[in-house]
């Protein structure tokens, strides 16, 4: 709805400032317009709005404001006190945050925690929404790489391991090999027994087998290899001890483990295994033809010589007569085994024997080899020794020198000692002869001096005492003639003193104020002569002062200067009170005085009239010294209108005085002499 | 205006003639100022009445009185403070 007619008046007043303004003015009105029914609304809306905008808008500045002072009552003291006191519930937030430590906190701190939480709510939302999302995103990397760390170690460490043992196993064979070729002729034929041994010991494996075979072609059983003796052919070359006891171990085991398909079919020199993977051929069936009565023959008396060095070629005899007796137990199968038996019988003899042969060869071998590191090593020996006593022959020759020469050094020493020793005595003597030759030249004078002193009393005596007596006289004149000119100088400075000071009275007591400073510089030299020390004093006094160049006042120009402007003045300012006298005061005495009475003559009383009265008195008889006395008691403005006169007349008092001095000093100083000095 | 130390020609005892003289003086010659300044102030300020001159005036005449007073008392002056030791007087 248009209000027309306000519209029109508006536009027309506004017409000259452009259409933009009308525009807008419509739009206004408009809103307006449309804004009126609803007035009645208004207002109550403005007050629902304003009230929760209010309340949000003061709890939001309360808190900024509680929260701010806390962290700037943290920062700074003089707030922290001030919050502390005078705002309401100030201590509890002031603990609040010290609980959650906002007096530490820093913007380092409030930036970490913002990417913290942004950072987890984000992850959180993620997960809300279905990602997979690490649960700590920061840690989750570090544990899968552990694992895999892990996984790897052990592998590592596991082909590490396996590495070592072979690296370790061909260290072991080198090591072997080197110590073998360093060590001790002991070592290598310790060595060489034991490789023998081992051969030995590969001979009873053969041995071992064909029993085993025997064995099992007897019990009709398929042979099984014993992998023990595979695992010995790659290790021929472990060290001795523990090769001997694997070999012993694994002989007098059981023969177990699994059988290896190979079998190797060329013949085996003696003593040899086949190559790993390969089995033995299995022997052949042993014909099994024997006599039923026949006894078995025996093995083990067969192998009997060689029991002490080799127990397992009795062991395996034994069994194989067991075997035998077993045979015999059973006598159907004697036949058969007889040829077998007979068989192994010969066979152990002549290993026996072999063995025996190879065991003598070892032992020449060895003896050579010792043979040669002994004459190696006495060549040695006997390089170093003579390399030894070389050395000790160079040290000795340089021990001899060095020891020459210290006999050398010390010598020259005690002889400069000497020197010096004889040269001190002879200074030493030397002195005291001199010493001796002075106190005797003394002793001379002092003998003459005495002489010469006697003589002299002697003439005395005589010629002499006579020029005494005359010169005594004669000093005895000359101070009476002393005497008398003092006497008379005294006198004439007496005069002049006398008269100086009667030309200064004289100047003083002038009726028009003169100087007098030639008078007294007169006075002043008069007096010096006489060398008085009080005079001198006084004198001293006056002439610092500069009332000898200004003169002195007259008494009667003191007197009549007092009657006239001073009395007068102070009278007028005789009833101002001492302390803080304004301008008032002041006109009240100027008035008052006017009507006071004056009194004359010696009044008692200590007001400023009085003493005024008194001083006049006083100066009427002449007595400036009463009355200065009497007017110095005024004080205040008095006496400060008083300065001047009083200024004055303590000048010609202190010149009065001084000069009253020097005449009482010097009627003294006459008088004396009048006595007689 | 202190009571400072008169001239050689007079002497001490004219000291209070010449305050006199002199408040008289600063009397005249102060009110005679606040007049002045009174007339321009009712001429221009308050249209021509009678008020400011005779306030202005009475102004000149305090000022004059007050420093007549202070020449007189010189513990009444601004800053100065009387110890109460009679040889004396802190400045």
């Amino acid at each position: 709805m248009f209000r027309a007619l306000p519209v029109a008046r508006q536009a027309s007043s506004k017409q000259t400032k452009g259409l933009v303004r009308i525009s807008r003015r419509r739009l206004v009105t408009e809103t307006t317009t449309d804004a009126t029914p609803t007035s009645s609304t208004a207002p109550i809306k403005r007050k629902k709005r304003l009230l929760p905008r209010l309340i949000f808008y003061t709890t939001a500045a309360t808190t900024t404001f509680y929260v701010g002072s806390a962290f700037v009552a943290f920062n700074n003291p003089s707030y922290h006190a001030f919050f502390q006191q005078r705002v309401p519930f100030a201590p509890t937030v002031l603990q609040y945050g010290k609980d959650h430590d906002w007096d530490v906190l820093t913007i380092a701190d409030v930036i970490v925690n913002a990417y913290d939480g942004v950072s987890g709510s984000y992850s959180y939302i993620r997960k809300q929404l279905g990602y997979s999302v690490d649960e700590t995103p920061a840690k989750a990397p570090e544990a899968k790489v552990p694992s895999k760390t892990k996984t790897a170690k052990a592998a590592a460490e596991a082909r590490a391991g396996e590495v070592k043992g072979r690296v370790q196993k061909a260290v072991d064979a080198l090591k072997t090999d080197v110590k073998a070729s360093t060590d001790a002729a002991y070592d290598q034929g310790v060595k060489a027994a034991a490789i023998a041994r081992h051969r030995g010991i590969q001979f009873t494996q053969g041995v071992e087998e064909l029993v085993l075979e025997a064995e099992a072609a007897l019990q009709g059983k398929p042979f099984k290899k014993s992998p023990s003796t595979h695992s010995e052919a790659p290790v021929p070359h472990d060290p001795s001890t523990p090769v001997t006891q694997s070999m012993l171990d694994s002989s007098e085991g059981e023969p177990t483990g699994p059988p290896l398909g190979n079998v190797y079919h060329a013949p085996l020199p003696l003593g040899h295994e086949p190559p790993p993977g390969f089995t033995h051929p299995p022997t052949p069936q042993p014909p099994k033809a024997l006599a039923p009565g026949e006894p078995l023959p025996l093995v083990a008396p067969a192998v009997e010589e060689l029991h002490s060095s080799e127990p397992i070629l009795t062991h395996l005899a034994g069994t194989i007569d067991s075997l035998a007796s077993f045979l015999s137990a059973n006598p159907t199968a004697t036949n058969k085994a007889r040829g077998v038996l007979d068989v192994a019988k010969d066979d152990l003899s002549s290993l026996a024997q072999s063995f025996e042969r190879l065991r003598e060869e070892e032992k020449t071998k060895l003896e050579q080899s010792l043979d040669e590191q002994t004459r190696e090593y006495t060549l040695k020996l006997l390089e170093l020794e003579l390399q030894v006593q070389d050395k000790l022959e160079s040290q000795e020759t340089g021990f001899r020198a060095y020891f020459e020469e210290e006999k050398a050094h010390f010598a020259k020493a005690y002889r400069e000692k000497l020197e010096h020793e004889l040269r001190t005595q002879s200074d030493i003597i030397n002195e005291r002869l001199k010493e001796e030759v002075i106190a005797q030249g003394i002793e001379l004078q002092r003998r003459w001096i005495r002489e010469i002193k006697l003589r002299v009393e002697e003439e005395r005596g005589g010629r002499l005492a006579k020029l005494d007596e005359l010169a005594a006289n004669l000093k005895r004149l000359e101070r009476v003639a002393l005497d008398n000119s003092t006497y008379l100088d005294e006198n004439l400075r007496i005069h002049a003193l006398w008269s100086a000071l009667r030309a200064v009275n004289n100047t003083i007591e002038a009726p028009m104020r003169r100087p007098f400073r030639d008078e007294l510089r007169v006075l002043r030299h008069a007096a010096a002569a006489r060398d008085d020390a009080v005079v001198g004093v006084a004198l001293d006094a006056l002439d610092a002062g500069d009332a000898p160049d200004v003169g002195v006042e007259p008494l009667a120009d003191l007197a009549s200067w007092f009657t006239t402007s001073v009395a007068p003045a102070v009278s007028r300012v005789a009833l101002v009170p001492d302390g803080g006298a304004g301008v008032l005061a002041h006109v009240a005495s100027y008035v008052l005085s006017a009507f006071a009475f004056r009194r004359r003559g010696l009044v008692h009383g200590d007001d400023v009239l009085s003493v005024l009265a008194r001083a006049e008195y006083h100066l009427n008889e002449k007595d400036l010294d009463s009355a200065t006395r009497e007017l110095n008691q005024l004080q205040g403005t008095a006496r400060t209108l008083l300065k001047d006169w009083l200024e004055a007349a303590r000048r010609r008092l202190e010149v009065q005085q001084a000069l009253e001095l020097v005449q009482t000093q010097a009627t003294l100083a006459s008088l004396l002499v009048a006595q007689g000095l | 205006m202190s009571s400072t130390p008169p001239p050689k020609p007079s002497s001490s005892e004219d000291i209070v003639a010449q305050k006199y003289d002199r408040c008289l003086a600063d009397l005249l010659v102060k009110s005679g100022i606040g007049f002045s300044i009174g007339v321009v102030a009712s001429v221009i300020l308050f249209r021509r009445r009678a008020w400011p001159i005779a306030l202005s005036t009475g102004f000149g005449a305090g000022a004059a009185y007050a420093d007549c007073d202070r020449s007189f008392n010189p513990a009444r002056i601004a800053g100065v403070r009387v110890v109460e030791h009679p040889p004396a007087e802190s400045k």
